[in-house]
């Protein structure tokens, strides 16, 4: 008898849970835009996924204090696609299925695009935040697809930059991984340098991939020393470049290091040590603490405030971001209609983000992404290089 | 012009991890004839071992003793440790079946394999750890020209070469390594003239484990990451190596090690790094087609 009553009680409140959840969805009451959030908020990037959450909060916030988009108070509906694009999939289905027009969608370029597919395919304006990969955009047109973040080429173009105009350097060593991410990276490096290559200017001495998951690169390392290039660019991640960093300092390896945005982590900082990590260089998207513009400081203030740190990785700034620019294109656009905002997103010339001003191409990449090249100094800190 | 040497001792201190590895797995497979698949995980738990070694209980002997102090206390409390969790493998996941044939054999000694990389990674997590700074030795010594070589790689090679010399005088110049060789040659007659079968298969699932955990430490100590999935990474190449010198004969598995260590250096330096390990087992598979039981195998007309 006891157990019926449990059991009926259960069935009682789950109705009445169902028959409450079935109420919100597409009616929203009058006075709020509710905006998409889907993140990695459980397995491989949980990390990342949490900070993102706390990021477009406090953006929220933000926006809210000030007195909401068109009048309105914005409100955060967030679905979790637990790192794999197979739940990405669903994720987005629930958030599709509530109505919402504008999402914010999300971290991993793998993970993104079957969820991007689907918010395009029902005219959901999406803005993903840390998917870099140069396909997303370039692939085909998804009229209501934005990134907030960078491209991977974009990192290949800075570090041309970076070594001819402040390094000055001549001879000029890539090394990849041969896996996707980095053997892109190194590729685009390649061409993004062909017109300095053809004047004369640099010279490409080293062109070669190294195997990941050894522990021992001397033999990779000798042929550096004995090549000695002024540069060295590593475009892999961080436990192969934790590694041929410090044998190579052992065995008295001067060239300059350039290190890819996966390689400055804790975990690159503890295998190579503070003596191979001194005085090396890595490009990347800027980095939390450093950002400085009068909206940087108001949000990390905010955070700060709340979580007493600022958060750990730019992506999720990224997707603050993302929610600032989709702010700005309800606002340009005069409502929530998905064409009129995407095309606000196009468009529109004013719109000032954490991460810099808010513009965007016409397949949907960020303008201008800034890049920044930072230097571990004397203490293992790093410190910002170029351009200051 | 000293890349040459340069790039032979790079390949020769690859190469004797590779050999230190691989003695384990051909001393089993010459006993048993069992591919010992969870030899690469006792070498990663070799690693793990010196590594807490190190970091939780090493520190007052590191400030006694000296730098090296420690790293001698870590060695051979990784080998002995290794040495047992080896035998106690040998009892728990292999004894009971060795009725039952080869086949059982090898699917417990797989699921050995997962059973110690997966509680390794559960008890140290999954992510790289990395040797104490403090405790690995420093300091570099020139070679020649402008070769600079850490002490700690020089100590590394003079150990695994001084220890292959030792197993290879246990194994081919005592009266008990004839046993050994006796057993691998035909179990049951060794047993019909008084060798304690039993006590040799203890010995090789000692004292093989117990290389691999001086590899294991060695490695740590050289590249200060560690991550619970590199047995896979070691154990393969030292099988090739088994594989290159002749299964089941110690010589061959240092003689593989070395050469294959070398193999890969020459061409990484010299050629292409992204294509060595294709070129490296196109050599594999040239020898194995030249002499299908590697270098120096066995010769099959002793074994019928």
């Amino acid at each position: 008898m006891k157990k019926t009553n449990a059991w009926l009680f259960a069935i009682v409140v789950s109705l009445a849970l169902v028959l409450s959840s079935c109420a919100q969805p597409g009616a929203a009451p009058a006075g709020t835009i509710k905006i998409g959030l889907q993140a990695p908020l459980t397995g491989d990037f949980a990390a990342e996924g949490q900070w993102a959450k706390q990021s477009v909060e406090i953006a929220a916030d933000l926006i809210n204090k000030k007195g909401g988009i068109l009048g309105k108070q914005v409100e955060i509906v967030i679905a979790d696609d637990a790192s794999n694009p197979k739940d990405s999939a669903l994720a987005a289905q629930k958030l599709i299925s509530q109505g919402l027009k504008q999402v914010i969608a999300s971290y991993g370029s793998s993970v993104t695009a079957p969820a991007a597919d689907l918010y395009d395919e029902n005219k959901v304006v999406s803005v993903a935040y840390g998917s870099t990969a140069v396909r997303l955009t370039m692939e085909k047109q998804r009229p209501y697809f934005f990134r907030t973040c960078g491209r991977d080429d974009t990192q290949s173009e800075f570090f041309v930059k970076f070594v001819t105009e402040k390094l000055n350097a001549k001879r000029i060593a890539i090394m990849h991984d041969n896996q996707d991410y980095g053997k892109g990276v190194a590729e685009d490096a390649m061409k993004f340098l062909q017109p300095y290559i053809d004047s004369g200017q640099v010279e490409v001495v080293y062109y070669d991939a190294i195997t990941p998951g050894e522990s021992d690169y001397s033999a990779v390392v000798s042929q550096i020393k004995a090549i000695n290039p002024d540069v060295w660019f590593f475009t892999a991640y961080y436990p192969e470049a934790a590694l041929l960093l410090k044998q190579a300092r052992e065995a008295g390896v001067t060239s300059v290091f350039v290190g890819n945005n996966s390689v400055p982590t804790p975990e690159f900082e503890k295998i190579a040590g503070l003596d191979a990590i001194k005085g090396s260089i890595h490009l990347n998207e800027p980095m939390p603490q450093f950002l400085n513009f009068p909206e940087s400081r108001e949000f990390l203030d905010a955070y700060k405030a709340k979580y007493n740190e600022i958060p750990g990785s730019i992506w999720s700034v990224y997707a603050a971001d993302a929610l600032n620019a989709l702010a700005a294109a309800i606002t340009k656009a005069g409502g929530t209609d998905p064409d009129k905002v995407a095309n606000a997103m196009r468009t529109m010339t004013d719109a000032k983000g954490i991460t810099g001003p808010l513009l965007f191409t016409e397949r949907g990449d960020r303008k201008d992404i800034p890049y920044y090249a930072y230097i571990y100094n004397d203490q293992g800190v790093l410190e910002l290089y170029w351009p200051k | 012009m000293q890349m040459l040497p340069e790039q032979l001792i790079n390949g020769l201190i690859i190469g004797s991890f590779y050999a230190l590895v691989a003695m384990g797995y051909s001393m089993v497979y010459g006993v048993m004839k069992l591919i010992n698949f969870a030899h690469g995980d006792l070498f990663t738990l070799g690693s793990y071992l010196g590594y807490t070694i190190l970091v939780f209980g090493a520190g007052w002997v590191t400030a006694t003793f000296g730098i090296w102090g420690g790293v001698i206390v870590a060695v051979l409390g990784a080998m002995l440790g290794i040495g047992f969790a080896g035998l106690i493998l040998e009892r728990v996941a292999y004894q009971p079946v060795y009725r039952a044939g080869r086949l059982p054999l090898v699917v417990s000694a797989l699921g050995a394999s997962i059973f110690i990389s997966n509680g390794i990674m559960a008890v140290w997590g999954p992510r790289f750890q990395a040797f104490p700074e403090v405790s690995i030795p420093t300091g570099s010594i020139v070679l020649f020209g402008d070769f600079r070589i850490t002490t700690l790689k020089l100590v590394t090679i003079l150990v695994s070469l001084g220890l292959m010399g030792l197993i290879y005088y246990l194994v081919e110049r005592t009266l008990f390594g004839a046993a050994v060789r006796a057993s691998a040659l035909d179990r049951d007659t060794a047993t019909l003239i008084g060798i304690d079968f039993r006590k040799i298969i203890r010995f090789v699932f000692f004292v093989g484990p117990s290389l691999g955990a001086l590899a294991g430490v060695f490695v740590g100590l050289n590249y200060t990451r560690i991550i619970f999935t590199m047995g896979w990474t070691y154990g393969l190449k030292a099988f090739t190596a088994v594989i290159l010198g002749g299964i089941g004969n110690i010589p061959g598995a240092m003689l593989g090690g070395i050469m294959l260590g070398i193999m890969e250096a020459l061409f990484e330096g010299f050629v292409s790094g992204a294509w060595k390990n294709v070129f490296v087992f196109l050599i594999l598979i040239v020898i194995l087609i030249v002499r299908p039981t590697g270098l120096i195998g066995e010769k099959i007309a002793e074994k019928v």
